[in-house]
């Protein structure tokens, strides 16, 4: 059983330790649209490479994924300085044109629609261990970075972090779990005396269980574990309302 | 709220059957091979099939249980030449060492039959969805008889001890199913030539061996959705040289047929394609026996 949704599970655990942190961040920027942005971009660059070079080899691939990541969070970076009020209409957008570009790359070539569809809602059954084993590094690497040195948290270099992170996650999970990974868990933690492992206790609780209703309801993992994400945050909201509205009676 | 979680998840393990008197574990890739696989193997066999006749082959999303049955596989039997090539060669790297390409228990049936529409130039920015070849290879059921030796070749291997069964199985369905081309041949006589606008190209093998006339597809290129400039030429192609029916697939999306027939007043016909396409082809014998009926019946009515 381990070694069915092992992969999978591992990958969706993996994630979400790392996204926690950044989710948080993005939260408090108020930037929600730029996970979706920055992984549809990174999404982006894959469809790019597999349409351009026939057999790119994986690090190829990625270096290609990863620059036009980058080259999003750069803009980003500039547009937060020179157009803060703008910064959220100007990710949204960016988001829309990616995902259009992506369509327009695809439209005409077979099993386009379904690459398309990967690429939203991945296909984290068929991740490998190879695979995790291959991006492990760069997600401990960034852990590291994040709290050792916070610096990292601010301006250009958080922007660069995160598109290091979401280029690697889009590709194993997805961007809809991306998405789900970061902000659901940070919503949990808003306003809470311990926003990191409140985050990273509910990124834990809804991986668990995507992974075991995956299996008990055979249904595609992202999927599944998306809706576990909001189903333990809504969870989580309500308790915590509960209990501060006992308090203040 | 876990712990129900994880009684349903040791119940659904309690409840998967415990190989009854089956001897081989089969994975079918498509419904057709399942039931192929039975008719060779009988209840030595237990079969599990991945995708059903609602479902386009060419593309599934992984389930938690495509992986444990496909680890469990003694025998994994798929068309191959490409038409899984979207999650079957993941899921055979999941799967175990008997299963691999190159061993006993990975057959491709494709492999095993003359591959038609085999492009001479392979140009993939082109787009072809089919570099190998027509993977639809079980619409022709001479096809059927060249699979059903070597499908009762690897079960022998895989499982001696019923050698013999395997053996006098496969003569007398081999016997039943010649007796039945005879029968669909000569029903079929008079359907020679008829015109027919396909979806994808899902049907050449049937085309090919009951000598229809294809005049044109509904996509552009193999697994290239129908585009609204190609439906056109296609619509002024029939009026110049009108067809008898459009066919398709349960799976094709019905838009650009229904269109198509609309404005040429081609009948459009959904065929079976597979076991279970509808409620009548419910065997492989069925199967061509639903789908020779539903065409003969439909030029009949021209």
């Amino acid at each position: 059983m381990i070694s069915i949704v092992g992969p999978a599970f591992s990958v969706g655990l993996m994630v979400s330790l790392v996204h926690a942190p950044l989710g948080i961040e993005v939260l408090r920027r108020g930037i929600i649209f730029i996970d979706l942005a920055v992984a549809q971009i990174a999404g982006l660059g894959l469809v790019i490479a597999s349409i351009f070079l026939t057999e790119a080899s994986f690090f190829v691939t990625q270096a290609i994924a990863l620059s036009c990541a980058l080259l999003a969070g750069l803009l980003f970076s500039k547009t937060e300085v020179l157009a803060p009020a703008q910064q959220e209409a100007l990710i949204g957008a960016s988001f829309v044109l990616a995902a259009s570009l992506a369509i327009l790359f695809l439209y005409d070539r077979p099993s386009g629609g379904q690459e398309i569809q990967h690429l939203l809602s991945g296909q984290m059954l068929f991740v490998t261990w190879r695979e995790i084993g291959l991006h492990a590094p760069l997600y401990a690497l960034i852990l590291l970075i994040w709290f050792t040195k916070p610096a990292f948290r601010n301006g250009i270099k958080f922007y660069l972090i995160f598109a290091i992170a979401i280029t690697s996650s889009v590709q194993m999970v997805g961007v809809y779990v991306v998405f789900a990974s970061l902000i659901l868990p940070a919503l949990a933690a808003l306003n809470t005396q311990h926003p990191h492992a409140i985050a990273w206790a509910c990124g834990l609780l809804s991986v668990i269980t995507g992974s075991i209703t995956s299996i008990v309801l055979d249904a595609p993992s992202g999927p599944v574990t998306v809706v576990s994400y909001v189903t333990i945050t809504l969870l989580a909201v309500t308790m915590r309302n509960m209990k501060t509205e006992t308090k203040t009676h | 709220m876990l712990r129900v979680f994880f009684a349903a998840l040791v119940g659904s393990f309690l409840m998967t059957p415990l190989t009854s008197q089956a001897e081989v574990n089969v994975f079918a890739c498509e419904p057709e091979w399942a039931a192929l696989t039975k008719e060779i193997g009988g209840n030595k066999v237990q079969t599990f099939t991945a995708t059903h006749a609602k479902q386009n082959p060419h593309f599934i999303r992984a389930r938690p249980s495509l992986i444990a049955k496909a680890r469990r596989a003694d025998l994994i039997i798929c068309s191959g030449a490409g038409l899984e090539v979207g999650w079957l060669p993941i899921l055979v790297q999941k799967a175990g060492a008997a299963v691999q390409p190159g061993s006993i228990g990975h057959l491709m049936t494709s492999e095993y039959v003359p591959i038609i529409e085999k492009p001479t130039v392979v140009d993939r920015s082109l787009g072809d969805l089919h570099p190998e070849g027509n993977p639809h290879v079980h619409l022709n059921p001479h096809n059927i008889l060249l699979i059903a030796d070597e499908l009762a070749k690897r079960l022998e291997a895989i499982n001696p001890k019923n050698s013999a069964i395997f053996k006098e199985r496969l003569l007398d369905f081999k016997s039943r199913w010649r007796k039945a081309i005879v029968q669909w041949e000569q029903k079929s006589n008079f359907l020679r030539g008829s015109a027919v606008v396909v979806h994808h190209k899902s049907f050449s093998y049937l085309i090919k061996w009951l000598g229809l006339n294809r005049v044109g597809s509904l996509e552009p290129k193999p697994g290239i959705p129908p585009t609204s400039l190609h439906l056109e030429k296609l619509l002024q192609k029939l009026d110049s040289e009108p067809a008898d029916l459009i066919i398709r697939t349960p799976y094709d999306p019905g838009d650009a047929s229904e269109w198509l027939s609309k404005k040429s007043g081609t009948t459009v016909l959904i065929l079976p394609y597979t076991i279970g396409g509808d409620s009548n082809a419910i065997d492989l014998f069925s199967l061509f026996d639903r789908s020779l009926a539903l065409l003969v019946g439909a030029v009949v009515d021209q």
